[in-house]
């Protein structure tokens, strides 16, 4: 059905040739950076240090667990870190494994045999300092591989933070100046949602919305009355065909985004291989290199730009450097950072763009843990409905700290949530006893669940930081991130709220409730790192300017996650993508001017 | 011989491999457990089924395979301490029947042995003793096994997804912004 052409893992590229732009990392951030700067006519050069892989092959996603030879677990030498293990063990959390491979969390979730090889093994790619749960994927599309799918946008609410509770920094822009690039956004890659008419979550240029099952239906007439909004998930996912891109299909509700722990092998989803790269490989401007780890961005001494950038080939490790009239950094929020502290040389000592020692610092993301689960009365022992044919449940979008301040924490917080029965039932792990009872109840409360989790605003704070750490490296040699980054108050308190308001509306919709928890999960459980090098106007506060040009070297952008100045709550990679596009437009113009 | 290789693998092997007479390997009755002794199989395969029986709704845990399907998973497992924990666990229950019943697990009638897991299984949430941290290891991996049979998605819980619909299914604005619709089963 879908078309195939090759990628090879092994591209040749011409080193001798000075490319218009080079772009590390082929996320989100990357694949959007390769897909404008090739739109506006300009040779790119992207380098990806993992492997090329074929999802619509590797995920098999409509392949039954009995139908696997272990029920679609990962083999018996591998293993995924639990949560108790971020914080019983001390980091380098597989330091002394004695499993052949070992994983970040997120392999703990079913169908884990599937998408094994699109996280990294924590063996080779080690980290120090506090406790955090880093998820990476070095491959060919990085995270958008497995990822969430919740496609939000930032409002004022965030651009102008400073402005409504005095907290932190306003970021260079605002909603105005990114509207137009979050609509390219939504037409160029699709995404599903119904329009609220929200001030603190702009609608989009939506595709058919999910249908929501008859418990989030309860919910979202419940929480009308109480001022607050339930609308289906905003999913990153054409639930109609694009007309333009014929590597994606549209969803056919087959229920399957969450088994094999995600991902869409039918690219229904937003990933950036399908999405962003192969567009942009067809317009013949732009050369993919994956298997390429990037350790240094070069510069010339004499005008302090960025001149290039060092790699190693990843299976080889050979080192390479290649030449580019700009550098884009789309490595990840904290690979970023780890390549720019990495980057020093006579002319930028601490690392390059970070003559502010802002570089790794302000380092935010979301807060999860707290949740509630409960079920519908008049729905227990109801037939069995299609409840999982869909790619997402529903979305409360922030209500704290709005109109007028509340509770004794800033910032707010929302709730992703799903209801009714996927493919296995929850209940079967909740329900107490044994025997023909616990069968039957199982079968009966399965379809009357409803759950919902909690992602809260981690506040940006200067003193939250990652490092290089000289004392050890990685499996290419390369010096490895240390982390000082903790929760405090603020969170502790969000979090407190998040349990409270959760119950409140779960009693209000006169559901049975059968679990609340305020428990924050270990740092990193949102896989929503940001804030490393954030925009501004003052170099002397931060990094880069409102195109993501470093203050100190013009030609050297970060395109990803580390710009954002707050995490505000709301998903980033929507986000991520429109400020990219934003800043490649500026780029593209400046190049051609010949200003850069 | 890989760990990965279960006995329908080497059934397979052996009658396709065209040298097949020349292969050392043990002899094994078809169908025994590669793991657990026989008795421990048996013991394992009962608990199983006592914990989801066939009823009139679909059949239980038995005929799903699940004690076949943790033998598999228990005789590959990567650390020892994982296999040793279904061993003394099932000797535990052995001994916990002895005492009470006096007579072993798998000599017990049906009623003692329900009355042996309603035993074990009082305090699941915050389980004390080995008995106690063993029925809560055994529920786990056997409602995961059975869930995950074809008998458990399809017979027990009649699954309706995994299949491709026609017509994406979208939110009916109008309908639902008209208020709380009736509960119907399409919905």
């Amino acid at each position: 059905m879908l078309l195939q052409f090759p990628i090879t893992n092994n591209s040749e590229v011409d080193l001798k040739t000075t490319y218009d732009a080079v772009v590390v990392g082929s996320g989100a951030a990357g694949g959007m950076a390769a897909h404008v700067l090739t739109s506006h006519g300009l040779k790119v050069l992207l380098l990806e240090a993992g492997k090329y892989q074929d999802t619509s092959k590797v995920l098999h996603s409509m392949e039954w667990p009995y139908d696997h030879p272990r029920r679609g677990k990962m083999p018996p030498d591998y293993h995924a870190l639990s949560a108790r293990e971020y914080t019983f063990r001390q980091s380098p959390y597989a330091q002394n494994s004695p499993y052949a491979k070992v994983t970040s969390y997120v392999e703990q979730w079913g169908g884990s045999d599937y998408s094994k090889t699109l996280v990294v093994d924590e063996k080779q790619n080690p980290y120090t300092g506090t406790r955090y749960a880093w998820v990476r994927s070095r491959v060919v599309g990085g995270k958008t591989n497995i990822w969430g799918r919740l496609a939000l946008r930032l409002s004022d609410f965030d651009f102008r933070a400073k402005d409504h509770d005095g907290y932190g920094e306003n970021w260079p822009i605002s909603y105005a100046d990114i509207a137009p690039y979050y609509d390219k956004v939504d037409l160029y890659l699709g995404v599903s949602g119904f329009p609220e008419n929200l001030p603190q979550l702009p609608d989009g240029k939506f595709m058919r919305p999910l249908k929501l099952n008859y418990a989030s239906l309860k919910l979202r007439e419940t929480l009308k009355g109480m001022n607050r909004c339930l609308t289906p998930y905003r999913a990153g996912v054409a639930t109609d065909q694009l007309k333009h891109n014929k590597y994606r299909a549209h969803c056919y509700g087959r229920g399957a985004c969450n088994r094999h722990v995600g991902g869409c092998d039918i690219h229904a989803a937003f990933d950036s291989t399908t999405g962003l790269i192969r567009p942009a490989l067809d317009t013949g401007h732009l050369t993919l290199r994956p298997n390429s780890t990037v350790y240094e961005v070069t510069v010339d001494k004499n005008t302090g730009k960025a001149t290039g950038v060092s790699f190693l080939d990843s299976e080889t490790k050979k080192s390479y450097q290649v030449k580019a009239r700009a550098v884009l950094l789309a490595a990840s929020t904290l690979e970023s950072a780890r390549l720019m502290l990495l980057s020093k040389s006579t002319l930028y000592p601490n690392g390059i763009g970070n003559s502010s020692g802002h570089v790794g610092h302000n380092f935010c993301e979301h807060v999860m843990g707290p949740s509630i689960a409960g079920f519908m009365p008049d729905l227990v022992g109801k037939p069995r409905t299609l409840d999982d044919g869909r790619p997402g449940g529903f979305y409360v979008p922030r209500f704290r700290n709005l109109t007028s301040r509340q509770g004794d924490f800033v910032r707010g917080y929302g709730f992703e949530g799903g209801a009714g029965c996927g493919m296995t039932p929850g209940t079967a792990y909740t329900t107490p006893g044994f025997g023909e009872e616990y069968k039957k109840k199982v079968r009966e409360y399965a379809g009357a669940t409803i759950e919902m989790g909690g992602f809260g605003e981690v506040l940006a704070r200067y003193e939250n930081q990652v490092e290089i750490d000289p004392n050890v490296k990685d499996a290419w040699g390369i010096p490895v991130l240390r982390f000082n980054y903790r929760f405090a108050e603020n969170e502790r308190k969000m979090s407190e709220d998040m349990a409270k308001t959760a119950r409140e509306m779960f009693e209000a919709a006169k559901f049975e409730i059968t679990s609340v928890s305020d428990k924050a999960l270990p740092e990193g459980w949102s896989i929503h790192e940001l804030g490393t090098s954030r925009m501004g106007n003052d170099p002397k506060n931060s990094v880069v300017n409102q195109f993501q040009q470093c203050h100190d070297v013009k030609n050297l952008l970060v395109v990803d996650g580390s710009t954002h100045v707050n995490a505000s709550c709301q998903n980033p990679t929507w986000t991520i993508m429109a400020l990219c596009w934003r800043s490649c437009d500026h780029l593209a113009d400046q190049l051609k001017k010949g200003e850069i | 011989m890989g760990p990965n290789l279960n006995r329908r693998d080497l059934i397979k092997l052996l009658t396709t491999a065209t040298f097949a007479s020349t292969l050392q390997l043990p002899a094994a009755e078809p169908g025994a457990p590669l793991f657990f002794s026989k008795d421990e199989f048996a013991i394992l395969d009962t608990l199983t089924d006592l914990i989801i029986p066939t009823d009139d709704h679909s059949p239980g845990a038995r005929a799903a395979g699940v004690a076949p399907y943790i033998d598999k998973s228990v005789a590959e497992a990567f650390l020892s301490e994982d296999k040793e924990s279904w061993r003394k666990g099932l000797a535990a229950i052995d001994k916990l029947s002895d005492t009470i019943h006096g007579q072993p697990f798998l000599k017990a009638t049906r009623d003692q042995q329900t009355a042996l897991l309603k035993k074990i299984s009082g305090n699941e949430e915050h389980p004390q003793t080995e008995p106690e941290k063993f029925f809560g290891q055994l529920k786990q991996t056997t409602a995961s096994a059975y869930y995950t049979s074809s008998i458990g998605i399809h017979q027990e819980m009649n699954y309706k997804g995994n299949v491709l619909l026609e017509q994406f299914v979208g939110y009916d604005a109008n309908a639902a912004e008209s208020g709380m619709p009736p509960w119907s089963p399409d919905k």
